[in-house]
């Protein structure tokens, strides 16, 4: 059983407000007295009732943690670092997944609403809408974004720079004495895509190269479009210097096409993969990757909340991380063969 | 075409300490390509009417048309609004065409489409030559357009705009008006703009909507606020420094109408007759004889009787005050006077000689003189 406020009243001989008076550090006890108080308490390792001081203090130390999509291999990582932060500054979390989807949002804002949780963390999603702007701006609700925009106002967000990753790959391939560069694409119409592609176009722009645009296959994200593209490539007649392929699904077709067809990584085809996780990790040759600082982020975001939790001002409203690259086998240059 | 109705709109908050009514029974048309502010202090609903455009508050009661269809149960971003506030987020790592652009790209528009709206809308701004540069290298100002462009690439049919200036310094503010207000004729699109700033409100709105406690005060063009004010809070609240009130009482003596302050020290007198003309226009004045009534007078329309040059100053015309606070603003000196229990401000020429401690006399213009209800506080005249 735990010790109880109670418990180290009796053992102190004294009230229970006295004790708590000590304990929190308030007047009203003489000093002797706080001083053996506070070696009761640590002696039988006193842990206060955080459910009964939220209560006092209309707290929870709980956090939502809103999830657009749970499949997402990121998000393992994310959630992981989220709660080890929040733990660390006492507070717990609840996962909820929103599917992507307003409405579900919006039922699980409702815990904000009912002081069921404190704040709440929005991870990923396409623009804010009315549901988060309302939140924000009506009820004044701690909320803090990771990877997600907002157009209306400044919510306190955490991003990690898309663009960047993508130009980091790009002049990696660059570096390597590629020229013509194939990119296998999530959908055109994704903004993360785009935002991967821009950057990769601009390391080659600054290079005084050009994309060539029949080296550049959209498609979904799955496996199948990383596959194909390589199929469809060889059908143009295009034989590409090398790839950056956007996201480890596509990756992982890509890398079984080109070995079905009989050729080599890097020695063939050098390859970048973007996006660090257990799906690229298995891949062989081992996959040079941008990696991104997903721990960092969540980190971040924890931190975030947390300010805002406590009243705190938060320096920084949007912070901004840098993916960086991890070079391995599936580009380095020692095993290129000399091709062309 | 774009107007927005208001049909008997109303907004009830249910808070913990019990209903507060946000907006009450309002009815408003903005018409199309018109550039309406809404206007009031703190709590008067203003924020709130907004909101319910932007669908970002539920409507508790009436409905809100945008262009003629009913949008209570429209969600927000199938309205064709776009919103500006003053707290707009620039990303720090994206240029200026993706701070503009990312919107469009997340609602899956085409490239082309894409490039052209942004291209567009920064010519309009004048920061075309800025559409690769970062926020951090943008001035106040520049930052402040490229939040509009993100606005205006949306090609909405009405802009909500909830205070967007009031991030900026004084001299900044002043200049962004005028470029919002060229931006509108530009534009030619519907504008709904919510300020506390009544100087905003008279230099920007088509028609300003004066709101106090969730109840339209008056729905006007900017010169008739001014000068025909419904009632006693909206001549207060418009002009800077406000209109100045005495309680009087209204008296006749042999034929005519006099404002009559009785509760002055001896040597003092506050008698100031009512031209026919005027009396012309309110046919129920006599149900105010002998009632106290409220006499109105903007600071401007008070003259030092040294300088009266545009009329005569007679005894029906003009009192004393004496001055307590002389400040020079370079065009004109604003006279803080006290007159019985009374406070005054007299908006002068530059060249008055009037000190501190001077009995000065101030002569009134009577075609600019007010009187209201004391009870229901509504204009008279």
């Amino acid at each position: 059983m735990p010790l109880t406020l109670k418990d180290i009243a009796r053992k102190a001989g004294v009230a229970e407000s006295t004790v708590s008076r000590a304990l929190n550090d308030k007047p009203g006890v003489s000093e002797e007295k706080r001083k053996e108080i506070i070696q009761i308490a640590r002696k039988h390792n006193y842990q206060p009732n955080q459910l009964a001081q939220g209560l006092a203090k209309q707290e929870t130390h709980m956090i939502a943690l809103l999830l657009s999509q749970l499949e997402n291999p990121d998000y393992t990582e994310i959630i992981k670092n989220i709660e080890r932060s929040a733990n660390r500054a006492g507070y717990q979390i609840i996962l909820c997944n929103t599917d992507g989807k307003p409405q579900k949002e919006k039922n699980y804002f409702e815990l904000l609403k009912q002081n069921i949780v404190d704040g709440a963390i929005i991870v990923g999603g396409r623009l804010t809408e009315k549901n988060i702007l309302n939140i924000v701006l009506n009820e004044e609700a701690p909320i803090v974004l990771l990877n997600r925009l907002s157009e209306e106002i400044t919510i306190p967000s955490v991003l990690i720079d898309k663009n960047r990753g993508g130009y980091l790959a790009g002049q990696h391939l660059v570096d390597q004495g590629l020229q013509e560069i194939a990119a296998i694409m999530g959908p055109e119409d994704n903004y993360q895509e785009s935002e991967k592609i821009n950057g990769f176009e601009k390391a080659l722009y600054d290079n005084d190269l050009t994309a060539n645009p029949r080296l550049i296959k959209s498609g979904p994200l799955e496996r199948g479009h990383g596959y194909n593209s390589f199929l469809e490539l060889m059908e143009q007649g295009e034989m590409p210097d090398g790839f950056f392929v956007s996201h480890s699904l596509l990756a992982a077709g890509l890398t079984e096409a080109i070995k079905m067809g009989g050729y080599h990584i890097p020695g063939d085809f050098p390859i970048v993969c973007y996006g660090d996780n257990l799906i690229s990790s298995i891949i062989n040759p081992s996959l040079t990757i941008i990696s991104e600082p997903l721990a960092e982020a969540a980190h971040q975001a924890s931190n975030k909340i947390i300010s805002l939790l406590k009243g705190e001002t938060i320096s920084q409203q949007i912070s901004v991380l840098k993916p960086s690259i991890n070079v391995r086998d599936s580009s380095l240059p020692q095993f290129k063969n000399n091709k062309k | 075409m774009a107007k927005v109705e208001f049909n008997n709109v109303t907004k009830i908050f249910d808070n913990p300490e019990g209903e507060v009514v946000a907006v009450d029974n309002a009815n408003l048309h903005v018409r199309d390509k018109e550039f309406l502010v809404l206007v009031g202090p703190s709590g008067c609903g203003k924020t709130t009417s907004l909101r319910m455009i932007a669908g970002l508050e539920d409507i508790t009661d009436g409905t809100i048309e945008i262009g003629n269809t009913v949008v209570n149960d429209i969600p927000p971003k199938d309205r064709d609004i776009a919103m500006v506030f003053q707290n707009y987020a620039l990303y720090p790592h994206m240029d200026v065409f993706g701070n503009m652009a990312f919107g469009l790209k997340l609602r899956k528009f085409p490239k082309m489409e894409i490039e052209k709206r942004v291209q567009n809308a920064a010519e309009m701004l004048g920061i075309r030559n800025l559409l690769d540069r970062k926020p951090k290298q943008l001035s106040g100002g520049q930052r402040q357009r490229v939040a509009l462009g993100r606005a205006i690439v949306r090609e909405p049919k009405v802009f909500l705009m909830d205070e967007p200036l009031s991030n900026l310094d004084a001299k900044l503010r002043v200049q962004m008006r005028t470029e919002l207000s060229k931006l509108h004729d530009e534009l030619q699109t519907t504008a709904v703009y919510v300020t506390h700033d009544q100087t905003e409100a008279m230099t920007m709105g088509d028609r300003i909507v004066v709101l106090r406690d969730g109840v339209i005060q008056q729905v006007d063009d900017p010169l008739s606020l001014y000068n025909e004010p419904n009632n006693m809070f909206v001549a207060g609240f418009i002009g800077s420094p406000a209109m100045n009130f005495l309680d009087v009482r209204l008296v006749k003596e042999e034929g005519v109408y006099y404002f009559l302050d009785e509760s002055l020290e001896r040597g003092m007198t506050f008698r100031i007759a009512i031209p026919d003309r005027v009396l012309e226009m309110v046919p129920n004045i006599d149900e105010y004889l002998g009632e106290d009534v409220v006499f109105g007078i903007r600071p401007e329309d008070l003259v030092d009787s040294a300088l009266a040059q545009e009329f005569d100053i007679t005894e029906d015309n003009s009192f004393q005050a004496d001055v307590e606070v002389v400040e020079p603003m370079g065009s004109e000196i604003y006279l803080y006077l006290k007159f019985g229990e009374n406070d005054l401000i007299a908006r002068v020429e530059a060249d008055s000689d009037a000190k501190v401690g001077d009995r000065v006399k101030l002569g009134i213009d009577y075609n600019k003189m007010h009187m209201f209800d004391a009870v229901t506080e509504e204009s008279v005249f």
